[in-house]
């Protein structure tokens, strides 16, 4: 794993530091590889014929971050057009978001950008938003540049890499990276405490599943 | 310029609204399209408006945005800088206090809603472009006191208002009773309504409410005689089988009626060629068809005439024809399916790159073709022909159906029926028949899946009102940990065989319509101990039903749907409601009449009852927050 955790790591994942937990969503087109980038992230597989995601899925992985634990509740969502009327009920509320789009597809790209001005103006006022071009082992077929997307990014103030399920490059990077970009502190706005994350009690079940970062 | 900040609350926001009619100050803006919100300015005295704002070309001219119609209920904070040209922006905003609007009238199948001041004359009118208004009247009921105009059921009266002649008598029932702080007077009108007319039916969650009124009321509140009335006609209705238990803050009595007890029906034996050969005459004809599918619904099919039956149970064949009528039907059949199939592949790269419809279409199903079964022997490994023959069908049925067109999900319900068929056209009038009886499923709007979601919810609270209530209670009554079964019928949680045995069970529309159903209540019967004993919530549902993929045991859960089946039919408070889900002809008490009178915001799916669609609303509100 490429986890890049410094300072605070310990056994069994028992911390007297914070534990955080955040609800994050991903979201683009059908295909471009969202499910498989959180198998990758959370089982550390990749699947050449990863089934299409009906309705959608819901997995958590846990990252150390310094002395705080981060818990990630996923949501994957179905990728089609024809679903898009869901995706309102599984990003509210979340803290932060993964757009993905198919670096060999323009137009994945495109509508990964529509996927973030939506999100803008609709998910919670802080959410985090991180643009992922995947499917960077294809560079060779690549349809999106680089400076194109990162740009974009930089625009809308988005976190930005290029990553492969199945090579796991920039996998762990862009949830480690979106960790650290959350805030973590306690307080929270409006109702329903979106924007914030929320603050486990010492001993939850949240630090449980610290296995992943903390070897 | 930091003076000039003004706070602003959105607390609503919804796109594609078109203005029909506005004061007289906003003429130049009439029938434009735009951006209705619900806006909130905390630190000035008119607090509450409706604002509806034109298309700002600058952010909005991207094509697809507008096509969206994305309801947010989420509130954002922003602010509007004074430095900027504001003043002309916002000049073209319509902007309506809170405070002057007295009722709304929702019209055209939730597509018109026209406000109202207290002379009863329209302030503007609303035309919900994309979608429907049904995300603001909910939020709306959210924020206001409303209830349903007795004289026209589509007229909401805001309860705030002092001169409304219709409050008066509401202000000595439940206003004033003042019992349910979260504002939800119409609610608890249907509620009540509801109760009167279909006491067993109504969920726990009602009984649970209810009977926190009548025992709270009992003891603290004046209760209007009235609803004192009704409530202990309705309570004193209820058989005398009672059970108690405690609920976090206070005990919950509960009047559950008895359902007869479970029989759990063992599976027959498969329908055998023998048999089948045995049920047709010399000419081919069937004549008992009731014959076979009863012996189908029983124990499925023999695998070596399934392939044989299945093109009768999918409408490929008919089960009256000759072999000579069957034979030309099959020819016919071939000629169309070519005729077809020639369409799309006659396109020349220039007609593709003039039709981004068909272009998407395409990739799609190029995308999922390459993505379907993919770890069976049948579609393994690269350059699989039968790859290729999975992506000819299911192109050449985007032609034959363009307006359905291809949506994911349908090469799942295509590959089992290719796999038993193993021959292009058969497979292909196969898959019609199939989809023919699924199609809803895959409607836009995904009107068709929430109406079986709403339906599965209907029946889960007659059948298990307790198990209803915990839903409810964890955000999911809305019962989307189920959408994946009902899409794509069972194919992702089961081996192709047993999704095979189940859906040939489901073709024979025995013992009921909608089945399939009773299938989901009865695997939730069997995983809901584990899902209350873990006091799981939506998110943990979701991934239990999920993670129940590969462990689901086929032939015990038909088996159990039946006896549920048969447990629902000889309940003595059988609802119309459910009556309506199962097929079976309705009673014609008042309660369907009534479900439909009030809640004119979701006429379309009235036959549920009124609590059960309520809970649903209020669930898909409240979930995920
Ligand atoms: N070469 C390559 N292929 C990938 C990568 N990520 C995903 N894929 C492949 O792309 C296809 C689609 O991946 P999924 O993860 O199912 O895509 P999705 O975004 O979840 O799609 P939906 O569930 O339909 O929304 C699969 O065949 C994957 O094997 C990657 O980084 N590189
Ligand atoms: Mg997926």
């Amino acid at each position: 794993m490429a986890n890049r955790t410094s300072a605070a790591q310990r056994p069994n994942g028992s911390t007297q530091g914070k534990i955080c937990q955040f609800k994050l969503v991903l979201l683009g087109e059908s295909a471009v590889g969202k499910s498989s980038l959180v198998l990758r992230f959370v089982k550390g597989q990749f699947h050449e014929y990863q089934e299409s995601t009906i309705g959608a899925a819901f997995l958590t992985q846990t990252v150390c971050l310094d002395d705080t634990t981060v818990k990630f509740e996923i949501w994957d969502t179905a990728g089609q057009e024809r679903y898009h009327s869901l995706a309102p009920m599984y990003y509210r509320g979340a803290q932060a978001a993964i757009v993905v789009y198919d670096i060999t597809n323009q137009d994945t790209f495109a509508r990964a950008k529509t996927w973030v001005k939506e999100l803008q103006r609709q998910a919670s006022p802080n959410i985090v938003i991180a643009l992922a071009g995947n499917k960077q082992d294809l560079a060779n077929k690549r349809m999106v540049e680089y400076e194109e997307a990162q740009a974009h990014a930089e625009e809308n103030g988005l976190l930005f890499m290029e990553t492969s399920a199945k090579t796991a490059m920039n996998v762990n990077d862009i949830f480690l990276a979106i960790a650290k970009k959350l805030p973590k502190n306690e307080q929270t706005t409006g109702p329903g405490g979106s924007g914030q994350g929320r603050r486990l009690v010492e001993g939850d079940s949240g630090a449980k599943a610290a296995g992943n970062c903390c070897k | 310029m930091e003076d000039n900040h003004e706070e602003v609350l959105e607390i609503f926001c919804q796109d594609g609204v078109q203005i029909l009619t506005a004061p007289a100050a906003y003429i130049s803006q009439l029938n434009n399209v735009g951006t209705l919100m619900i806006v909130e300015y905390p630190n000035s005295n008119v607090t509450r408006c409706i604002e509806w704002k034109p298309i700002d070309l600058t952010i909005d001219s991207d094509v697809q945005d507008q096509e969206w119609t994305v309801v947010s209920t989420v509130r954002r904070r922003r602010t509007y800088s004074g430095s900027l040209p504001v003043d002309a922006n916002r000049s073209k905003h319509l902007k309506i206090n809170m405070s002057d609007i007295k009722s709304f009238r929702v019209a055209r199948k939730n597509q018109k809603l026209t406000f109202r001041d207290g002379k009863g004359d329209d302030l503007c009118t609303f035309v919900f472009q994309h979608g429907s208004c049904e995300g603001l009247v909910a939020v709306l009921k959210g924020i206001l006191k409303t209830f349903v105009s007795r004289r026209d059921k589509h007229v909401y009266c805001i309860l705030d208002d002092e001169r409304n002649p219709e409050r008066q008598q509401l202000d000595k029932s439940f206003a004033e009773l003042n019992l349910f702080q979260e504002q939800s007077s119409p609610y608890v009108w249907k509620l009540v309504k509801n109760f009167q007319n279909r006491p067993y039916e109504t969920t726990m969650e009602a009984f649970s409410k209810i009977t926190d009124i009548v025992y709270r009321g009992a003891e603290h509140r004046l209760m209007d005689p009235e609803v004192h009335n009704i409530l202990h006609r309705s309570l004193e209705a209820i058989e005398n089988n009672t059970t108690t238990h405690s609920h976090e803050e206070y005990e919950v009595i509960a009047h559950v009626p008895k359902l007869p007890a479970l029989k759990e029906y063992p599976r027959g034996r498969p329908l055998s060629l023998e048999q089948w050969k045995a049920l047709q005459d010399s000419e081919g004809q069937v004549e008992d068809v009731d014959a076979v599918k009863l012996v189908i619904f029983r124990g499925g099919i023999a695998s070596n005439v399934r392939k044989e039956v299945w093109k009768y149970l999918l409408d490929y064949h008919r089960w009256k024809y000759t072999h000579s009528e069957q034979a030309n039907l099959i020819k016919q059949r071939n000629e169309e399916y070519f005729i077809m199939k020639l369409q799309w592949r006659s396109m020349t790269k220039i007609q593709e790159d003039n039709f981004t419809d068909y272009r998407e279409r395409k990739s799609l199903i190029e995308k999922d073709v390459n993505r379907t079964d993919r770890t069976l022997d049948y579609f393994a490994g690269d350059n699989n022909p039968n790859l290729q023959v999975l992506y000819d069908i299911l192109m050449t049925y985007a032609m034959y159906n363009f307006d359905l067109g291809y949506v994911q999900g349908m090469s799942d319900l295509l590959s089992p029926i290719l796999y038993l068929m193993n021959n292009e056209v058969e497979a292909f009038w196969c898959f019609v028949g199939f989809m023919n009886k699924v199609s809803s499923n895959f409607d836009m709007d995904q009107a068709g899946m929430k109406e079986q979601l709403q339906h599965l919810n209907t029946l889960t609270a007659f059948y298990d009102p307790e198990f209803a209530n915990y839903l409810y209670k964890h955000d999911s009554a809305n019962m989307f940990f189920c959408f994946r079964w009902l899409l794509v019928w069972f194919k992702r949680e089961l081996s192709q065989q047993d999704a095979m045995r189940l859906w040939e069970v489901l073709w024979t529309d025995l013992p009921c319509q909608n089945f399939h159903l009773l299938i989901c209540v009865a695997i939730l019967d069997t995983e809901k101990h584990i899902l209350m004993e873990n006091n799981y919530g939506f998110t943990e549902i979701l991934k239990h039903i999920n993670d129940l993929s590969g462990n689901i045991d086929v032939s015990a859960v038909i088996g159990k749907a039946e006896g549920m089946y048969n447990q629902i039919v000889d309940a003595e408070h059988l609802t119309d409601a459910v009556r309506i889900i199962i097929g079976l002809p309705i009673l014609g008490n008042a309660s369907v009449i009534d479900s439909k009178e009030a809640s004119p915001d979701i006429s379309d799916l009235t036959l549920n009852g009124d609590t059960d669609e309520v809970s649903y609303e209020n669930a898909l509100t409240n979930s995920f927050l």
